[in-house]
């Protein structure tokens, strides 16, 4: 659990401000590596944000006495460490409890899926959902706060600016450069003096059956930004835009997506899949406040684990034969965070 | 400022809207103080009603203008449970109006309880606390178990506050639980909420509304001390979980306004929205020491028939707890307490001289304490 303290007056919060408003400077991030169970209450009566019950309350504190609120479907008492295992698993699924602080979602759920070594001479693509010419509110595009935390996060583990790309490409009538200016992406790329791609206009290379953009062969990694959709498999469908505009729908016209999808995530296993679940769009295109985020290197299983987290029934055609008790698990159980958004 | 007349409705899960709460509270209160709304010269208002009713709005001060027929100043507060106390204490600030009203209803029980619940839990910090499962009663019962820790007390001790508010209760015509008393067995044996706290530990959310009228005029109740404090919406994130600093910051300032000390009052109503919390409150507010809570409600003194009765109304436990309404619903009851006009049974004898209202929002995070002086 991240907190910030002035280091003039000792004061911490656990939102992730700016400045001390008392001494006018910035605040440090504290660290903790170790976080303890004080206190459990089992919770009997069942809310339409929490509909499973029992489950576990707790209160944890980390060695700089700071506390916090837990909650856990697990066995659990006090003096029990709170910990997470991570698993080097290209199947794993993280699940991360966003509070306020994207990079530290960032970190926490890619150390969940078994980490990434970055060098300094680390490639990165990072492919944002850029789908509708709207406003960053309507969650239908990557929004500008979760490209500038990816930047953030990649600069602060060493990776040279000039090796970070960002691009994508319209499938549709829509010029690409009109959504990334309406989103406000393009404005963080030029904060950060990086000119986003079109990959339409770049080169693809054929390998087997697909046609993948040569810049995301070229990178070390490809970080899919996934912005979530109920009933959908959006991880999955933006994963595509890293293929030649003709050979997805020729492929389409021929196959479902459910192969493409087979053969791309065979084709590109470097790719990672990273959720922004804070909010999520029902299917009627409302927004409900979720407070999650999700990574995995396999944007399918994502996809499902996100429909079951939000009890979704109606899954799409590329989900329907898949078993969620397959798909392994890190960081929250699914049941701790689960919410019926129909009921919402 | 002193208190002209008191209005309050009975406590109910009817289907009256808000407004209508209002208005009752409203007209009681005018003909306690021989007024029409026509002497009225300001408004301030609490409330925060259901959304799932389909009647809960967000200009209700203009939908007061219309019931009221009126074009004086109406101030409209939220500070959720704390929202009549804190709408009390806004109006004893607005020097320069004679009569004022004060104001608060509420209709919340109107949906299935794990709704209205979520509802309630609305007034919790949402990414941190909302989303890890706090439920208002399940950081009261955290806090509780750090206090029985800490202090040595027992869940018997939590029982025998239920079992004397819900006794007081079932006195007051204007409560839930009016001719409704609970053994003290089945306070005890009452089904787990969130452990440790019994259902029998929790307050009950309910409609109503209550009405004050302040004025500058001499009354037989003045007010004569009033203070106000917030703290931090992340329970444990504040420097001692087990005691509520705002009300203690809160409580010093009223008892120095009013130049008394906490053994001078002579009847409270204290803010029970869960046992423990009254508990702990008897030493915020100075009438227990530190840890020491546990051998004021043991002792009998706080009973009805003790020396200092507290929550004779019956309380947040079993009175009601319509939320914005409770603070002035207390402010109701001190008035009656002092007046003589509580019910023969639940009226102390000799009449009263001091009494306290102790008003909390949300779990600790805005505390207004009242103090109040029978003049005559």
């Amino acid at each position: 659990m991240p907190f910030y303290k002035c280091s003039k007056c000792g004061r911490i919060w656990q939102y992730p401000l700016s400045e001390c408003p008392y001494c006018i400077i910035g605040l440090d991030k504290m660290f903790a590596n170790q976080s303890k169970v004080i206190e459990v209450s089992k919770v009997m009566i069942p809310t339409t944000r929490h509909s499973f019950v029992p489950y576990n309350a707790c209160i944890i504190e980390d060695e700089n006495k700071n506390k916090w609120a837990h909650k856990t479907t697990q066995d659990i008492k006090v003096g029990d460490d709170l910990s997470f295992e991570a698993k080097q698993d290209p199947k794993i699924v993280g699940v991360w409890r966003i509070k306020y602080d994207f990079i530290e979602a960032i970190e926490r759920t890619i150390d969940l899926i078994g980490g990434i070594n970055f060098n300094e001479n680390s490639k990165v693509l990072i492919l944002p959902t850029l789908i509708s010419i709207t406003q960053p509110y309507f969650r239908e595009n990557t929004s500008p706060e979760f490209l500038m935390a990816i930047l953030d996060f990649l600069l602060s583990k060493k990776v040279k600016l000039e090796n970070i790309k960002i691009g994508s490409q319209s499938f549709g009538e829509i010029p690409i450069e009109a959504m990334a200016d309406k989103s406000g992406l393009l404005k963080v790329c030029l904060k950060n003096n990086i000119t986003p791609l079109d990959l339409s206009k770049l080169g693809f290379v054929k390998q087997d059956n697909l046609e993948i953009s040569e810049e995301a062969l070229k990178a070390d990694v490809v970080f899919n930004l996934v912005v979530p959709k109920a009933g959908k498999a959006k991880a999955t469908e933006n994963s595509f835009y890293i293929l030649k505009k003709e050979n997805y729908l020729g492929l389409k016209y021929l196959n479902s997506d459910k192969e493409i999808a087979k053969d791309l995530q065979a084709g590109l296993p470097k790719m990672v899949n990273l959720a922004e679940a804070e909010y999520l769009q029902t299917a009627d295109g409302l927004i409900v406040f979720l407070g999650l985020f999700l990574a995995s290197r396999s944007f399918i299983n994502l996809d499902m684990i996100l429909n079951e987290i939000i009890m979704e029934k109606k899954l799409p055609e590329i989900l329907t034969e898949m078993k969620i008790e397959e798909i392994p698990i890190a960081g929250r159980d699914i049941k701790e965070v689960q919410l019926d958004i129909n009921r919402i | 400022m002193y208190i002209k007349g008191v209005g309050m409705t009975k406590f109910d899960y009817s289907t009256k809207p808000w407004w209508q709460f209002a208005f009752e509270a409203t007209m009681e209160a005018l003909k306690d103080a021989k007024m029409t709304i026509k002497d009225i010269d300001a408004i301030v208002f609490a409330s925060v009603s259901s959304a799932t009713s389909g009647e809960h709005q967000t200009h209700k001060v203009s939908f007061l203008s219309d019931l009221f027929k009126t074009n004086v100043p109406i101030i409209e507060v939220t500070s959720v449970c704390g929202g009549g106390g804190v709408a009390f204490w806004t109006a004893l600030h607005l020097k320069e109006y004679k009569n004022i009203l004060v104001l608060a209803s509420e209709k919340f029980g109107d949906n299935k309880s794990e709704i209205v619940t979520d509802w309630i839990l609305s007034a919790a910090e949402k990414a941190t606390e909302q989303t890890e499962g706090m439920l208002f009663p399940t950081q009261n019962a955290l806090v509780w178990q750090q206090y029985m820790k800490k202090y040595n007390a027992t869940m018997d001790d939590l029982s025998l506050i239920a079992f004397k508010n819900h006794s007081n209760a079932a006195l007051n015509p204007k409560a839930y639980f009016y001719k409704k008393p609970i053994e003290l067995e089945k306070v005890k044996s009452s089904p787990v909420v969130s452990s440790p706290l019994r259902l029998m530990d929790c307050s009950l959310s309910v409609n109503g509304g209550a009405a004050i009228i302040l004025s500058t005029d001499e009354s037989d109740v003045k007010v004569i001390g009033s203070g106000f404090a917030t703290d931090y919406l992340l329970t444990f994130g504040r420097e001692d979980i087990t005691h509520f600093k705002a009300t203690q910051l809160a409580g010093q300032q009223a008892f120095k306004q009013a130049g008394i000390t906490p053994k001078d009052i002579n009847v409270a109503e204290i803010h029970d929205a869960f046992t423990s919390v009254e508990l702990i409150s008897y030493e915020d507010l100075g009438f227990a020491e530190i840890g020491k809570g546990a051998e004021l409600i043991r002792s009998g003194k706080i009973n009805l028939n003790g020396e200092m009765p507290i929550n004779p109304s019956g309380g947040l436990k079993a009175k009601g707890h319509p939320i914005s309404v409770t603070g002035l619903a207390q402010v109701y009851e001190i008035t009656n307490q002092l007046r003589g006009l509580s019910e023969a049974e639940r009226q102390k004898n000799p009449l009263p001289k001091y009494g306290l209202t102790h008003n909390i929002g949300g779990a600790g995070g805005s505390v207004t304490v009242h103090i109040f002086e029978r003049t005559k």
